[in-house]
């Protein structure tokens, strides 16, 4: 049970860990679907030439694991002039990752607003910023909702792949002590723990706004 | 004003590609005249009905709207313009739309979704908006339901808080879209109830309507589309004593079962 | 890089692809097993299974992979890196499939399941020759898709000292000081493996008979 005393020495290091790892989740959960959001609209609605580059981001992103990208981003970025400090690092390439995935659900949202509904706002008289306003993000924002809280668990889970870039987050908080100590089994089993009610935290929270929800939806 | 023409449409044509869906349509509508448009699927007529909203642009000929031609314009050289997107805007203005398939906002409430145009579109206040809607769903018998979300009323009520949002802007003109279409047969008598009120108030209608029996009614103009042409129209008992349209006898057969025959019979 | 960098990662590759074959794989198989337990008329095979899914799908896969590394050694187990990587990577990818199957039976419509109880298909038989085939049309894109997800994340065994494509990449990238054009490349290697998964569940959607993706 030493161990554990140990642990309960080392909380200090593992709460900051902690904190930094929501700050980064909560941080890419905020600009990634923003980002995203810019990246669906300029395919849907810019000009037609911005297509096919925001296609391969999207589909490279997409394609190859958040490592190589963090990889790259990390040990890369130096020989471009991207000198940037792990924290940033994770963050940009933490957003840069979860923009990608979500354009492709906005841009599905986008595409599954019934048209008779942005029809109707014309023919009461809205204006295009209007129905953009208060028809068009309304109506997507309640369509990608169950998709975009899978996404922030994704989010969640994709910023322990920071510690092996030496962002000193939960991850690299906790196996840093296991280390030290020789407690590798408890310090992975309390992670284990930690991630664990996280992500059921944000999947019943997610779903609980999705049953709120439900009586904005037609069948 | 009753009588005065309210939509002209003069060689009014509309394609998709290859296949012509509008073709030389001359139409004229009145006001304070229910106008129905049937015709077997496929005729056109709910493109007709979409392009008078401007929701459809149409390729050739003219609509006009109280006078104010509709999207295209002819220049000085007889060359076709596009109208400035605010036009069309102010033209669209005198036109309220009922969709088949309802199209509430599925975000806002009934009251919501009739308050709208109100507060986005005429700017008023918060009160008189609110006053004003609850108003006109009391014109089609769902004040009690004003604070429901659509997935919470039937599709009857749903095409009435439709039809309420429509009337909510004040508009000149009403365009119905087979509003009944896609309703259960229990349903339709409430939509048909309001706009049967709608019609003696003297609103100006024009229907795209599978209902022969609404159609032979209401209405006082019928025409009736097959083919992309406007092949027969007239005034409605005219239409609908003497089928003696081929094709319009035909179309009137396979509604035998919706009322017709009552009129067929005489 | 030179011809010989590529053919590295090219062996890593290799591995990269083996261990997704294997773990998607037995992870079906195991996922199968979950599904069932998740739909079973007892209630504690319903929670176990429920909680099977929740926490391996829960925990980040890097996580997991510590766990493992870590815990078999203490009960006794001595495995090396790429048994810890199998067992993470299949117990992962095992509670997704399970979930996704799930899915795929619960939303099969019973008009379908009635109509063969009515022709007097056996309730072996529904499931069989019914409730099966359809679950897998309906769940096949999600299963593909989920293919390509373990293919990505197997990226995280290197940390146990497994040389997939991503640890043959680190090791290029300290050695030649060409991180770039190793991450690069590592990542053509990932686009193209996914590029066949693709391909692979496309075809096979399309010798099932399912409406193009």
């Amino acid at each position: 049970m030493t161990d554990f005393d140990a642990l309960w020495e080392a909380l200090p290091e593992i709460v900051d860990g902690l904190g930094l790892t929501i700050f980064m989740w909560l941080a890419g959960s905020l600009l990634s679907p923003v980002l995203g959001l810019g990246v669906a609209w300029a395919r849907r609605f810019g000009p037609g030439w911005v297509d096919r580059p925001l296609w391969a981001y999207v589909e490279v992103i997409r394609g190859t694991p958040f490592l190589v990208q963090m990889f790259l981003l990390y040990y890369g970025g130096p020989f471009i002039g991207l000198d940037l400090d792990p924290t940033t690092a994770g963050l940009l390439g933490l957003t840069v990752y979860g923009a990608a995935y979500f354009s492709e659900i906005l841009r599905g949202g986008l595409i599954a607003v019934p048209k008779g509904h942005v029809e109707a706002a014309l023919c009461v008289g809205l204006d295009r910023g209007q129905i953009i306003r208060r028809i068009l993000l309304p109506e997507m924002t309640l369509l990608v909702l169950p998709a975009s809280v899978n996404m922030f668990v994704v989010l969640l889970k994709e910023t322990a792949v920071l510690s092996i870039i030496t962002v000193p987050e939960l991850t690299m908080a906790v196996t840093g002590f296991g280390s030290a100590n020789f407690a590798f089994t408890q310090s992975a089993l309390v992670l284990a723990i930690c991630y664990w009610s996280l992500t059921e935290i944000t999947g019943r929270v997610g779903r609980g706004l999705e049953r709120r929800l439900d009586r904005f939806r037609i069948a | 004003m009753s009588g005065e023409i309210a939509i002209t449409m003069r060689n009014l044509g509309k394609r998709y590609g290859a296949h012509e869906v509008l073709r030389g349509i001359d139409l004229d509508v009145r006001h304070g005249e229910v106008t129905c448009l049937i015709g077997p699927s496929g005729s056109g007529k709910s493109t007709l009905l979409r392009c008078v909203a401007f929701l459809e642009e149409h390729d050739s000929g003219i609509i006009r709207i109280g006078g104010a031609a509709l999207g295209f314009d002819e220049g000085a050289d007889g060359a076709r313009v596009r109208l400035p997107v605010g036009e069309i805007a102010r033209v669209r203005r005198n036109i309220g739309m009922v969709f088949q398939q309802f199209n509430l906002w599925p975000h806002m409430t009934a009251l919501g979704n009739v308050a709208e145009g109100l507060r986005q579109v005429l700017r008023l206040p918060k009160r008189e908006a609110r006053e004003r809607a609850m108003a006109h769903l009391g014109r089609v018998g769902l004040a009690e339901k004003a604070d429901a979300y659509p997935s919470q009323l039937s599709g009857g009520q749903q095409q009435r808080v439709a039809i309420a949002r429509a009337l909510a802007m004040d508009p000149k003109i009403m365009l119905f879209d087979e509003p009944t279409s896609s309703l259960d047969p229990e349903l339709t008598g409430e939509v048909l109830t309001v706009m049967r009120d709608l019609a003696a108030e003297g609103m100006t209608m024009l229907v795209v309507t599978h209902e022969i029996g609404f159609a032979a009614h209401v209405a006082q103009h019928v025409v009736f589309l097959d083919q992309a042409r406007i092949a027969l129209e007239g005034r409605a008992g005219e239409v609908f004593r003497k089928p003696w349209h081929p094709r319009l006898s035909q179309f009137l057969e396979t509604y035998l079962d919706r009322g017709a025959s009552v009129l067929l019979g005489g | 890089m030179t011809w010989i960098h590529v053919y590295l990662l090219a062996m890593g590759a290799l591995v990269t692809a083996g261990l997704s074959v294997v773990s998607i794989t037995v992870g079906l198989g195991i996922g199968i097993l979950v599904c069932a337990a998740s739909l079973a008329k007892a209630a504690p095979l319903r929670w176990v299974a429920r909680v099977y899914v929740s926490f391996f799908r829960g925990v980040p896969l890097l996580v997991l992979l510590l766990l493992i590394y870590h815990l078999l050694p203490q009960i006794g187990i001595d495995v090396p890196g790429v048994v810890a990587a199998l067992v993470g990577l299949t117990l992962c990818t095992s509670a997704y499939q399970a979930e996704t199957l799930r899915g795929g039976f619960v939303n099969i419509a019973p008009g379908l399941v009635e109509a063969g109880r009515m022709v007097g298909l056996s309730g072996a038989q529904l499931l069989v020759r019914i409730r099966a085939p359809i679950a897998l049309r309906l769940t096949l894109p999600a299963l593909v898709n989920e293919a390509i997800m373990i293919l990505k994340a197997s990226s995280l065994v290197s940390v146990v000292g497994v040389g997939d494509i991503t640890r043959t990449a680190q090791n290029l990238s300290s050695s030649t000081y060409r991180p770039i054009e190793m991450f690069a490349c590592a990542g053509v290697f990932y686009l193209v493996l996914n590029f066949v998964v693709a391909r692979g569940g496309n075809g096979l959607g399309r010798l099932l008979g399912l409406p193009r993706a």
